[in-house]
């Protein structure tokens, strides 16, 4: 009889856990739906009524919206993040090597300094790398987004990775040490293939970070030619004509990329976050 | 050659160590003297203004708004985020639905945040706008026209809408963090809290929070930190208006600096950020590590 | 310099790895891993490679020419770029790089990029104290001596719109792209149907609105989001309601103190006009409010002439008309001023080509340039008799309004310092919501323009 009512208070338990959950899922997706079939309309069509379907499927929007520059923001935004993360990943992981295999005098307090960073925030750096980077002759360049994005970056990159360097155990580099191998080999040919894990998702939350980063983009750099997706889509927005269909279609095609690489690599990103916390 | 085995791990730590030094820590000390200047941007005279655009800023009409809007965002943030967002990874993890169920909501949630933030506010731009958007035309299809707002042309609301937009966006991440953190706890206190005869409820509250309690921590400081931070959501949005209901500390150094070409106002509110930020880092790093063995 | 410590850097990782990789049996990964870093290297140096090739042709017989705009949608975008390449074709040592930005972004990069070693040599500049503060920094090219050697250019000038762009001391800084005012656009089968005229003063038009409310209709159409719309009309009747000598010296910086009673009156009457306006002025931006006067919802709108052509694009048979901002009678100030202001280009003073910028805007704001620009995009430039192959009867009305203007007033919010313009349209927008009083509100703005009288020396 108890194990009945057992049975049956689960029952109604999962059943309220599932709507909950699918009520939470419609939130997040019912906006999407919404605005998906909005940048399929004109303007006229979605002030009227923009919960209609549209008289004619405007698929051009997408086109247009895609010819409107999107593809060089693409490029922009491929190349600054590609160079950020390769630089990221590098510095970070050496440095995370140096910190945790040498018991190096004065690695705590480098430590402490280096992670400080995380805590401070970009704005506070603003108007003077404004100024630095004038000086440098680098405003305007690739390079003024590349520098502040690896630099800011490093802090809880290395965090991570030292936590994860830290579990690996030395017994590994000893048979290298044997062969004559040097502390640069040995982080090459045994420290780096361990860690493909948590390198793959320091590189996920980073991509994520920089491929999605505005204040510097936005204040660093002044040719469109160079500018990043983020950027681009505050240009679709007019100041006295904006095609909002056109430019809603902007922001799915720009949201695409991201969304669809987490949703192929959810798993091994779940599975690197073994250790630390990640957010940025 | 004894000397060089010394010093060669150092060549390791020194090339990320001068761009953090040079592009985070150098930036952040000349802003601190930047502050106690007036310069513009086209201009490059500097005049010696002592502490007057430390004056200016907390005699500025806005500033209470500013700090009222960012303490909102870093409150709401705090219970919604990582309340409601480790509560949500509790459920996800109570093993009451499928593994594969699962995994799909708790992806779905992720989704908006990877997406970019000039994308999420011009998209709720759109669903707060008072004659076509979402939310009201579903008011008024619901037959509940009464409760159409402005949104985010409504003083009052402004600032909550933008909230709402974040809480929307970043949730679903603070619950995967979590979720991470929960698998993390080996299933053998979980297995023996249940021959202890815990109850569901009761491994959640004394197993599974605080043994993920140092992830809940960082989510907390991440979370306040990014409050005062804020910036591109109220850029995208309402750039601080109706009036200047919607002003943050973010954006209102980013006017001074690149609108009202007030370097040094800028600097100070950025010195602001700073003392903001980094206390209540080490506030919270003080709890946690209070309670650590 | 800080470039170079970048590739060092990366050649020196790079190197690294490849020394890790020969001592060590040559791993094929680390191999990878090198020309990755190369790679990067070259990559990295991408960025500048558009500058750095600038540079090296300068060194031969082309010049380039930078030129900054803030027209980066169609069809004006494509028609600067397709004259630009016009005019490189035709000079062949000459050479352009444009770039553009959007109206917002645009004021404040044009901010950050003056003045630094990327200041363009031509750029787009509103008139008034926009560019006056650059002036002070000495930024700005004078045109007067150019002017003055080329009579037959000055005088091929409108008059009234190159006023504008000159200084209370006789300096020229700028050469109008495009001329426009604001006036009041209504839908005239409406006011066939309701039997309404066109009102002339401001009690006409309050019954005209009255009336149009009466009928069920949601009179004015009007979209405040970005701040600066509504500030229009506190321009328009700031100029009839306060004595122009008051407020020369109110706009100016260094001595405005807004104290005169006008100021008020003006947002009274402003507030008077929200309650005719569309819901959620402050929730919607100018152009989404436009739709409601283009699908029909509303029957007037208060926008610019340059409007006409998206007016036209979002709805092509609606029957409209334009009236100008009604007179207030007995106002103490100008109601025979314009609202409005020419928008054109400046030369940087730091410019390495003065000459060729100054010749390459005699065409390109030019007569014949001009007579095309009109066809094209629908937008006039300040030469005399760009109107005259038009046929578009809207256009011409348009033309109209600014050729028989005696005298402009500039945009509102380009004739105030920036402190004091963020104040005045943060409270133009409370105002909108009825969150403050019109009196209260100019209490708050004599306080920021007292303080900016400091700032803007």
């Amino acid at each position: 009889m108890s194990d009945d009512k057992y049975v049956v208070k689960h029952m109604v338990l999962k059943i309220l856990l599932h709507v909950f959950l699918l009520i939470l899922v419609a939130i997040i997706l019912l906006p999407v739906c919404w605005l998906i079939l909005n940048s399929l309309k004109t303007n006229q069509e979605m002030f009227l009524n923009s919960l209609a379907l549209p008289k004619e499927w405007r698929f051009v929007n997408y086109v247009t919206a895609w010819s409107k520059g999107l593809v060089s923001y693409f490029k922009n935004s491929i190349i600054i993040s590609a160079i950020s993360i390769f630089f990221i990943l590098a510095l970070s992981s050496l440095m995370a090597y140096g910190l945790t295999r040498f018991n190096l005098p004065g690695s705590g307090f480098l430590f402490i300094l280096v992670l400080g960073g995380m805590a401070l925030s970009e704005q506070v750096a603003l108007v003077p790398l404004y100024k630095i980077l004038q000086a440098l002759k680098l405003y305007n360049t690739r390079a003024a987004l590349v520098l502040p994005y690896v630099a800011f970056r490093i802090p809880f990159t290395m965090f991570l990775m030292r936590s994860y360097f830290i579990s690996i155990p030395k017994e590994l580099e000893e048979a290298a040490i044997v062969d004559g191998c040097n502390s640069l080999q040995r982080f090459l040919r045994i420290i780096l293939p361990i860690s493909k894990p948590v390198l793959a998702s320091c590189a996920i939350v980073n991509l994520n970070n920089v491929w999605n980063e505005f204040l510097f983009a936005n204040v660093f750099l002044e040719n469109r030619k160079l500018m990043t997706i983020p950027i681009g889509l505050m240009t679709f927005q007019g100041d006295l004509k904006t095609d909002y269909a056109v430019m809603l279609a902007g922001i799915l095609i720009a949201s695409l990329p991201m969304v669809v690489l987490f949703l192929c690599m959810s798993k091994q990103f779940v599975r690197g976050l073994t250790s630390g916390a990640v957010k940025g | 050659m004894k000397k060089k085995t010394k010093l060669t791990p150092y060549l390791y730590i020194i090339p990320g160590l001068l761009m953090v030094l040079g592009f985070v820590y150098i930036p952040i000390a000349v802003n601190l003297v930047y502050s106690f200047f007036r310069l513009s941007s086209y201009s490059s005279s500097m005049k010696f203004v002592g502490l007057d655009n430390f004056r200016r800023l907390f005699t500025s009409e806005t500033f209470p708004i500013m700090i009222r809007n960012n303490v909102y965002y870093a409150v709401i943030s705090l219970i919604v985020q990582v309340g409601f967002g480790t509560a949500l990874a509790l459920l996800l993890e109570s093993k009451l639905a499928s593994e594969r169920f699962r995994s799909i909501c708790r992806n779905i949630y992720f989704i908006p945040a990877l997406v970019s933030l000039t994308a999420v506010g011009l998209m709720f731009n759109f669903i707060y706008n008072p004659q076509f958007g979402m939310l009201n035309t579903f008011l008024k299809n619901i037959g509940l026209p009464q409760l159409q707002q402005t949104w985010l042309g409504d003083k009052n609301l402004a600032i909550f809408c933008i909230i709402a937009m974040s809480q929307w966006q970043f949730t679903g991440y603070i619950t995967l963090l979590m979720v991470v953190a929960f698998q993390n706890i080996s299933s053998d206190y979980v297995e023996a809290a249940i021959i202890d005869g815990a109850g569901p409820v009761k491994r959640a509250l004394s197993i599974m929070l605080p043994l993920a309690k140092e992830q809940l921590l960082v989510c907390s400081i991440i979370t306040v930190i990014g409050a005062f931070k804020l910036f591109t959501e109220v850029y995208s949005t309402t750039s601080g208006g109706p009036g200047n209901s919607s002003q943050v500390l973010g954006l209102f150094l980013y006017q001074n600096a690149f609108l009202h070409d007030d370097m040094g106002m800028a600097a100070a509110t950025g010195v602001l950020i700073f003392v903001i930020t980094v206390t209540a880092s080490i506030f919270q790093l003080r709890i946690s590590h209070s309670g650590e063995v | 310099m800080k470039k170079n410590l970048k590739k060092m850097l990366c050649l020196a990782l790079a190197a690294m790895m490849a020394m890790g990789a020969t001592a060590c049996g040559g791993s094929s990964s680390s191999d990878s891993g090198a020309t990755t870093a190369a790679a990067a290297a070259e990559a990295a140096d991408g960025g500048s490679s558009d500058s750095g090739a600038a540079a090296a042709a300068t060194d031969g017989d082309v010049k380039v020419i930078k030129l900054f705009h803030r027209f980066p949608d169609d069809p004006a975008n494509s028609f600067i770029e397709e004259k630009i390449a016009e005019y490189e074709a035709a000079h062949p040592d000459i050479k352009f790089e444009v770039t553009s930005a959007q109206n917002q972004p645009y004021k404040e990069k044009i901010k950050v990029v003056v003045g630094s070693d990327e200041t363009p040599d031509i750029f787009f500049s509103f008139c008034g104290e926009f560019s006056e503060r650059f002036i002070r920094e000495g930024l700005l090219l004078d045109l007067t001596p150019y002017l003055e050697a080329d009579s037959e250019w000055k005088a091929s000038l409108m008059e009234t719109q190159m006023n504008e762009y000159t200084t209370s001391d006789g300096m020229v800084y700028g050469i109008p792209f495009r001329l426009d005012a604001k006036e009041f656009f209504y839908n005239v089968d409406m006011f066939n149907e309701l039997g309404l005229e066109v009102p002339e003063t401001w009690d006409e038009f309050i019954e005209v609105l009255d009336a149009i409310q009466a009928a069920g209709i949601v009179p004015i159409a009007e979209g405040n989001q970005d701040k600066w719309p509504a500030c229009h009309y506190i321009g328009a009747l700031n100029a009839q309601l306060v004595p122009q000598e008051i407020r020369d010296a109110d706009y100016n910086a260094a001595t405005g103190e807004f104290t005169d009673p006008g100021y008020v009156e003006a947002l009274e009457k402003y507030q008077q006009l929200v309650s005719y306006m569309n819901m959620g002025v402050n929730g919607m931006t100018h152009d989404m409010a436009r739709l409601g006067f283009t699908q029909g919802q509303n029957a007037i709108l208060y926008a610019e002439l340059v409007e006409i052509t998206n007016i036209k694009d979002e709805n092509p048979d609606l029957n409209w008309g334009m009236f100008s901002f009604p007179v207030i009678e007995g106002a103490k100030g100008d109601p025979e001023l314009v609202s409005g202001a020419p928008e054109g280009f400046a030369i940087s003073s730091s410019t390495q080509y003065p000459d060729e910028c100054v010749e390459f805007l005699k065409w390109f704001l030019g007569a014949e340039v001009g007579a095309q620009q009109a066809d094209q995009v629908g937008w006039f430039n300040a030469s005399l008799g760009v109107d005259e192959g038009l046929t578009d009867e809207s256009l011409i009305s348009a033309y109209e309004v600014i050729a028989n203007a005696k005298k402009m007033d500039i945009w509102f919010d380009n004739a105030l310092y920036s402190t004091v313009c963020d104040e005045y349209l943060a409270e133009i927008s409370d105002v909108t919501n009825g969150d403050i009083t019109p009196a209260d509100a100019m209490v708050k703005i004599q306080a920021v323009a007292k303080e900016a009288q400091t700032l803007a020396q």
